[in-house]
């Protein structure tokens, strides 16, 4: 680890209206470092590295890259400046080839004359993805072809083929599979081993103390502490990002306990052609269920399918009443609530405010027996609920698109708490979420759990499944490959087994 | 990850032998129905020639058209655009008659392609600066289009001198529809503009965080959009000899054909062909027209039919992904 410091970031602040987002925040990063910046949602990680980017500008402070101050205006100007990011959604366009999207505001280089040379351009893409082992991408390819991780790799070719002095990766790994993590961490060593920088932001701890040199901790907009990983645990480190010692359990405790004979749902033979084929299974009452595998091995299709809202679905998913739920009204008409991974896309009304968010499927019930919905009455539910999920916000009104991602995902579990579903299907429920509100969402599914409410809880992170689950079912390319019970002695290995 | 792995997309019957394969299947059944109820009055193979130079007037003004929807955005001043430049251009190439310089023709040109990006000019900066959509904003300034054109024509028919009106029939329309499907297609293609129109339309924000200047690339579609409706305005005018300024918005009976045309670029988009289906498709509305004129059928019933087979067209090639949003 070099003592040259290549990023230095001196007395940085920004507000958004009345919040200040960050304050006064100064740090060193050092050249042949991956510095990760951690912190709870909201606490200005994101807000920060978007100011280095040139998405946010700068209220007061500066970056000083190598001696000389920088202060982008955008994401071209910061490449110019030896600055890139790869974000946690997709940051690719669609409608442009795999080409264009790697030399997009760059394509000056290929442009003589006025015309593109978009046979060059697409040469020198192809070789880019050779050189990267990403050689099956095609350079003239429409991007749309390709799937989210794909894509993320396209990303990752085009954010450092510069070889970029500061590479920021922002909440990217939670959205990546196994294997596209490591794919992200042979990249992050090579900028690393280049000399460059890698600020390296993830709130998943045992990732964040493995990959890291040095860690900086913000909390609420402010600079806490900066430690090298060596020298700190992830207890420190929640220390750090809370403020507090953590007390409580983080997942549940309990083994041992029986399982209600009660069947709540019923899944038979569920199909959705050349995603998931013949799954099967009950869920009882009072049971969480989890469901684990690999990105794509059809589990989040799962969830979909329960919900009504996968297409060209067969088979049947049956309430104990015997009510079929084939779409999405009836779901939700007989309390099953759903979560999807997809945050931005499928979860989240993103450009409507806290309140909209929380209260839309629980209008009728705000409404009451006048049917005349009150902004009073919709601000008390809002207020309540948000603040249930301790949602960082200057208030409901505000829009969710302004919330960070963790924050986002807050509003979604709130609008479900809210509505106070028997059947909940949390589809990464935790996903860019701090290790605070995580241990929340944990206690309150173990709470909901205790009061008969029965939840299928699909996710990436085994750790979570065998922390929190009574059953876990495993699937592998569409399948249920195998189902294992809680247990002490369950280990991430015995699932590991399963899925590959 | 697994370097086997393959793209998403499924390659069968995909790209542009589909898509032309498609278009040509549109033209043949179109041909067909009406060849069949109308055998002898409609279809002979001059009568394909009339529909198909028909269609290249439209086809002229909806390539342009097409970097403006691909953004996102719309135009309801179409049909006064085309309505004001033809007559600025009439009344230019009158003049330089009269004047015996012999330039008739530059001026005529020049005149109808001038009017029409400067009418883009305006919507963009409009739109842009007033952050008005773009639909709200066009359709007020298609009323002052139709008053200036009004103003232009002094109240009276303008008639195209009779020795400017080669490029309304063959080979001057075909040369000069070619001309613009050839500077349409480079510059989508070939420039950073064409790049950029894709990007904006895919994600604005994203767009604007690469660097790209949003506002201006919007104007510039719009100009580039306005002046094919001045080349579109040449055409028409030569075509029909003579352009007469309406108001109170009858010009927007104009926008039609060629916003159906550029409809089909969209669809047809993902075949990789979006300016060819232009042409192609607009040659498939003009059969369709003339095949009601050959049965004589009633206006009105020529224009539910012929909105009913469009939009038929237009869900059987969009095909979106199941679930996906369409707005």
């Amino acid at each position: 680890m070099s003592d040259e410091v290549r990023l230095e970031v001196k007395n940085l602040c920004k507000s958004f209206g009345i919040t200040k987002a960050v304050q006064n925040v100064s740090f060193n990063v050092y050249k042949g470092t991956i510095h990760a910046l951690i912190g709870e949602n909201g606490s200005g990680k994101s807000t920060l590295t978007n100011m280095l980017t040139g998405i946010y500008s700068i209220d007061s402070g500066e970056f000083i890259l190598d001696g000389k101050k920088v202060n982008a205006k955008n994401q071209v100007e910061a490449n110019d400046q030896g600055i890139s990011i790869i974000v946690q959604e997709i940051g690719t366009l669609s409608g442009l080839t795999v080409a264009e999207n790697i030399f997009l505001g760059h394509e000056q280089r290929f442009i003589h004359g006025g015309f593109k040379n978009t046979g060059a351009m697409n040469r020198e893409a192809n070789k880019l993805l050779k050189e990267f082992g990403f050689d099956r991408i095609k350079a003239g390819d429409m991007i749309d072809n390709y799937n989210f991780e794909d894509r993320k790799l396209v990303e990752i070719v085009k954010a450092t083929y510069f070889k970029p002095k500061v590479l920021v990766v922002d909440e990217t790994t939670t959205a990546l599979s196994q294997e596209g993590r490591e794919e992200l961490y042979k990249h992050m060593n090579r900028v690393r081993d280049y000399g460059g920088c890698v600020i390296f932001i993830s709130h998943d701890l045992p990732e964040v103390l493995d990959k890291s040199d040095r860690i900086t901790v913000l909390r609420d907009g402010q600079y806490i502490d900066t430690v090298n990983s060596a020298d700190v645990t992830e207890e420190d480190l929640r220390t750090l990002m809370v403020g507090r010692e953590m007390t409580g359990a983080y997942y549940r405790e309990d083994y041992g306990e029986k399982i209600s004979d009660q069947v709540v749902l019923s899944v038979k033979d569920v199909t959705v052609p050349g995603i998931i084929s013949d799954v099967s299974f009950d869920l009882h009452k009072g049971e969480i269920l989890g469901f684990g595998g690999l990105s794509e091995s059809g589990m989040h299709e799962v969830g979909k399918a329960i919900f009504g809202a996968s297409f060209d679905r067969e088979g049947s998913v049956t309430l104990a009443d015997g009510t079929q739920i084939n779409d999405i009204p009836t779901a939700i008409k007989h309390s099953i609530a759903y979560t999807s991974k997809d945050r931005d896309n499928e979860s989240v009304v993103i450009n409507q405010s806290i309140k909209d968010n929380i209260c839309l499927p629980s209008l009728d019930q705000i409404a009451g027996k006048s049917h005349l919905l009150s902004d009073r009455k919709q601000n008390e539910f809002a207020n309540k609920y948000a603040k249930e999920m301790s949602v960082k916000m200057v208030n409901v009104n505000q829009f969710v698109s302004e919330l960070s991602g963790g924050n986002k995902q807050k509003v979604v579990v709130a609008r479900w708490i809210g509505k106070d579903s028997d059947i909940c299907v949390f589809d990464s429920p935790t996903r860019g979420i701090d290790i605070k509100v995580k241990q929340d969402i944990y206690q309150l599914l173990d709470k909901m759990r205790k009061q008969g409410k029965s939840i299928i809880m699909i996710s990436e992170e085994l750790m979570e499944l065998i922390g929190m689950c009574d059953r876990i079912m495993i699937m592998k390319d569409g399948k249920i490959n195998g189902e294992v019970k809680r247990s002490p002695e369950l280990s991430e290995n015995d699932l590991i087994g399963m899925m590959v | 990850m697994d370097a086997t792995a393959k793209p998403a997309a499924k390659k069968k019957f995909t790209g542009k032998p589909a898509g032309y394969g498609m278009l040509v299947i549109f033209i043949f059944v179109a041909w067909l129905i009406f060849k069949i109820l109308s055998p002898s009055n409609f279809g002979s193979p001059s009568q394909m020639m009339t529909y198909f130079n028909a269609g290249l007037m439209a086809a002229t003004g909806a390539v342009g058209f097409y970097f403006v929807m691909v953004m996102g955005m719309f135009d309801f001043s179409i049909g006064a655009n085309i309505m004001l430049s033809a007559i600025v251009g009439c009344v230019f190439a009158n003049k330089l008659v009269q004047s015996n310089t012999g330039l008739g023709y530059v001026g005529f040109v020049i005149g109808c392609i001038v009017t029409g990006a400067l009418v883009g000019l305006c919507n963009g900066l409009f739109y842009v600066k007033l952050h008005i959509p773009s639909m709200i904003v066009t359709t007020g300034l298609a009323l002052i289009y139709e008053a200036l054109g009004s103003y232009f024509a002094g109240g009276q028919l303008q008639t195209l001198p009779s020795n400017v009106r080669g490029l309304g029939k063959m080979p001057g329309n075909l040369i000069v529809a070619a001309m613009a499907f050839i500077i349409a297609y480079i510059l989508l293609n070939y420039t950073k503009l064409g790049t950029y129109t894709y990007a904006i339309g895919s994600d604005e924000f994203v767009a604007k965080n690469m660097g790209i200047n949003v506002d201006l690339y919007k104007v510039l579609a719009f100009v580039i959009s306005g002046a094919f409706f001045g080349i579109e305005a040449i055409l028409t005018i030569s075509f029909g000899s003579s352009m007469e300024a309406q108001t109170g918005m009858l010009s927007m009976s104009r926008n039609f054909v060629p916003t159906m045309g550029c409809f089909f670029g969209l669809a047809f988009r993902k075949y990789g062909i979006p300016l060819p289906a232009i042409f192609l498709g607009e040659f498939v509305i003009n059969i369709i027209f003339y095949g009601f004129i050959a049965l004589g059928a009633p206006t009105a019933i020529q224009d539910v039919i012929t909105g009913l087979a469009l939009l038929l067209i237009v869900a059987i090639t969009t095909k979106v992904r199941k679930g996906e949003v369409v707005k």
